[in-house]
């Protein structure tokens, strides 16, 4: 195992390492960075800050070097980094309350760049930092929708460290390589604050294609790479992975589950180990897994000096040595674990996903749809088509409904987007849209998801949503809902549909006959009538009885708005 | 607008699995990421897999370049073209 040098002390102790690599875009030159270029850096960031007052300063740099010593020199002046996940406008906006300063890749009256000082001045008195220290603030989906502030010490952020290179010690000369942003507290762990703590080099940029992983590995005769399932599902097969065989050490993926078939496929690529972590922002990393040929999916199990239990309902019990001022913490995850203290995860109790490893709360997007005058109800919810994506369903308020029908779905969807782009990053918004009159509320006034997954459905749909039915001797009454995906809105008609009458027919003929068991051949049709249009999206009732002795379906078609249409069926 | 042009769309729509898009929507020489299309980081690597599948491209090692390419569908265009010629 290296040495480590922990966060506390290391710029008082200061070990001659190569902090960070870095391959320049003219793909001549790689460069390295020293422990010395890395206190200048920290002591120009320093003098900067110094000149600024606050305590607390929101921090992004998509280089990770960069990153690192304007976090150090923060840390030095006693004022606590707020990571955000991204520089998004409504990010920014979130945030001003919060902070005191902007510092780094933000746009506006942000510090975006350090004055480096005239001549070279005496390097500072570094001081140690106390354990206590709140050196970060990270966000995460709450499950109110508000992204929630979670803190984590010195302390905390070193024995996380400490746990990890007990695991997985590091070797000194080896470069760690990410396709994952340290802006997140995964990557900020495992690509930078650990390397950077045993003398391990890390890459500054990280890979955002498979080739710039191959790439930016080629130089190192050894190298590990933090990953995400996003990345490692989508390695190109036929590029030239055997020119890596042998060096890389391992591969550590996060964010969400990794498939097995794909964990046994870069395992077979790359010639190395890959090694899954389970954890979340508030708990940090907490149990691994890898998957193993011939077997289902591996089971999780403690890294060590963590413990973990299944809690009375279900979720995830955390003891461990980094969680802070808290003894222990439940996770929202449900688990079932086995004799020898390894465990599965079953699922979320709460309505947080994650879309390719980003984890999202349905409530937040919900609430910044409802936010807009178009949207009266919004409902969001995952669908699982060629990747795992959110979709939403939207009951638009009057002004957003003539919007729809004077310009069309396209430029509805396009604003709707926009207001959420600000706010989530572009994989989180959602890929399909639904619009309705009214949300499909069953009569225990639930929202039942698979009614909402239906409507995402690509086949071409004939028949109405059934939401609730119920039938005696003679009489049925269906709560069904009327797709808009239905086929028979085609052309009937362009700018205004509605629910042909002849299909209404059809629908109740063929319940009758599957329901009411109705049989013979059918003969015509009596007191027909249409009184209001069944425009896409509605709730309906539709209501039948069977008078078996004439051979007569009577059909109703009815609404809280009335009785859209009736008549009567009769068979021969 | 040439057969490749209207592939090139029709391979993206596929690939990714688009909803409420036709081919004559996709603009030639509009952005097909952020503004325009409005694409995202995971397509950006699906179009790479998709690129690679179909016509045998594998991305230069350059982000840089890579973002150029993934500009817009003449960008692309232009690098399928460029890979066959040679």
């Amino acid at each position: 195992m290296a040495k480590i040098t922990p966060l506390s002390h290391w710029l008082t102790a200061a070990p001659n390492n190569i902090i960070a690599v870095h391959i320049d875009s003219t793909r001549h030159i790689d460069s390295t960075v020293t422990t010395e270029d890395f206190l200048l850096r920290v002591q120009c960031w320093f003098e900067t800050l110094n000149k600024h007052e606050g305590s607390r300063w929101a921090l992004y740099h998509s280089d990770a070097f960069e990153f690192l010593a304007i976090l150090f020199a923060l840390w030095q002046l006693k004022r606590t980094a707020c990571t955000p996940g991204d520089n998004r406008p409504g990010t920014l906006k979130r945030l001003t309350t919060h902070v005191d300063g902007f510092v780094g890749e933000f746009p506006g009256e942000a510090i975006t760049a350090c004055d480096i000082p005239e001549g070279r001045s005496d390097l500072k008195p570094w001081r140690t930092l106390m354990p206590e220290f709140l050196a970060l603030e990270i966000y995460t989906s709450g499950s109110t929708g508000e992204p929630k502030p979670i803190g984590k010490t010195i302390a905390q952020l070193e024995q996380e460290i400490e746990v990890l290179e007990s695991r997985w010690p590091s070797l000194p000369g080896s470069v760690t390589l990410a396709t994952v942003s340290h802006q997140h507290i995964y990557g900020m762990m495992f690509r930078l604050l650990w390397p950077f703590c045993v003398g391990q080099a890390f890459s500054r940029q990280i890979c955002q294609y498979p080739e710039d992983i191959l790439h930016q590995a080629k130089p190192h005769r050894s190298f590990s790479l933090i990953s995400s399932p996003s990345h490692l599902g989508r390695l190109n097969v036929s590029m030239n992975w055997k020119s890596l065989s042998g060096h890389c050490r391992y591969v550590i993926s996060s964010a969400a589950p990794l498939k097995r078939e794909d964990s046994l496929l870069v395992s077979q690529l790359l010639n190395a180990q890959i090694f899954e972590i389970y954890g979340s922002s508030e708990t940090g990393a907490i149990a691994w897994r890898t998957q193993q040929e011939h077997h289902t999916d591996a089971l999780w199990q403690p890294l060590p000096k963590v413990s973990l239990a299944p809690d009375t309902d279900g979720t995830l019990c955390v003891t461990s040595p980094y969680l802070g001022t808290a003894n222990s913490f439940s996770l929202p995850d449900r688990v079932e674990f086995n004799r020898s203290n390894q465990f599965k995860l079953i699922g979320r109790v709460d309505r947080i996903v994650k879309i390719e490893g980003k984890r999202v709360s349905l409530t937040a997007i919900e609430q910044q749809l409802l936010e807009n005058t178009l949207v009266k109800n919004a409902k969001a919810l995952t669908v699982e088509r060629k990747r795992v994506e959110t979709a939403a369903v939207i009951e638009l308020t009057s002004e957003g409904w003539r919007q729809l029908k004077s310009h069309g779905r396209k430029p509805l969807i396009k604003t709707l987007k926009g207001i959420l782009a600000q706010h989530f990053e572009a994989v989180i918004l959602p890929r399909r849209w639904r619009f309705v009159e009214q949300l499909p509320y069953n009569q225990q006034g639930k929202l039942p998801l698979d009614i909402l997954q239906s409507m995402f459905i690509d086949e071409p749909v004939k028949w109405p949503k059934i939401i609730h039915q119920q039938v005696s001797d003679n009489q049925l009454t269906i709560q069904c809902y009327i797709p808009a995906e239905l086929i028979y809105f085609d052309g009937h008609f362009d700018n205004n549909p509605i629910l042909p009458g002849i299909t209404q027919v059809h629908w109740a003929e063929a319940f009758g006959r599957q329901l009411l068991s109705v049989t013979g051949s059918f003969e015509g049709l009596e007191a027909i009538k249409f009184q209001k249009v069944i425009p896409p999206g509605q709730q309906i009732s539709i209501n039948l009885t069977y008078d078996e002795t004439q051979n007569k379906l009577r059909f109703q078609y009815a609404s809280q708005n009335g009785v859209h249409s009736s008549g009567r069926i009769c068979f021969g | 607008m040439s057969n490749l042009h209207l592939e090139l769309k029709q391979m993206i729509i596929e690939t990714l699995d688009l909803e409420d898009i036709d081919t004559s929507e996709i603009i030639n020489d509009e952005p097909l990421f952020v503004e325009g299309l409005g694409l995202d980081s995971i397509d950006a690597l699906e179009i790479g897999l998709a690129l690679q599948k179909k016509y045998g491209i594998t991305l230069k090692s350059d982000s840089e370049e890579t973002r150029q390419y993934f500009s817009s569908i003449n960008a692309l265009v232009e690098l399928v073209e460029s890979h066959r010629s040679k």
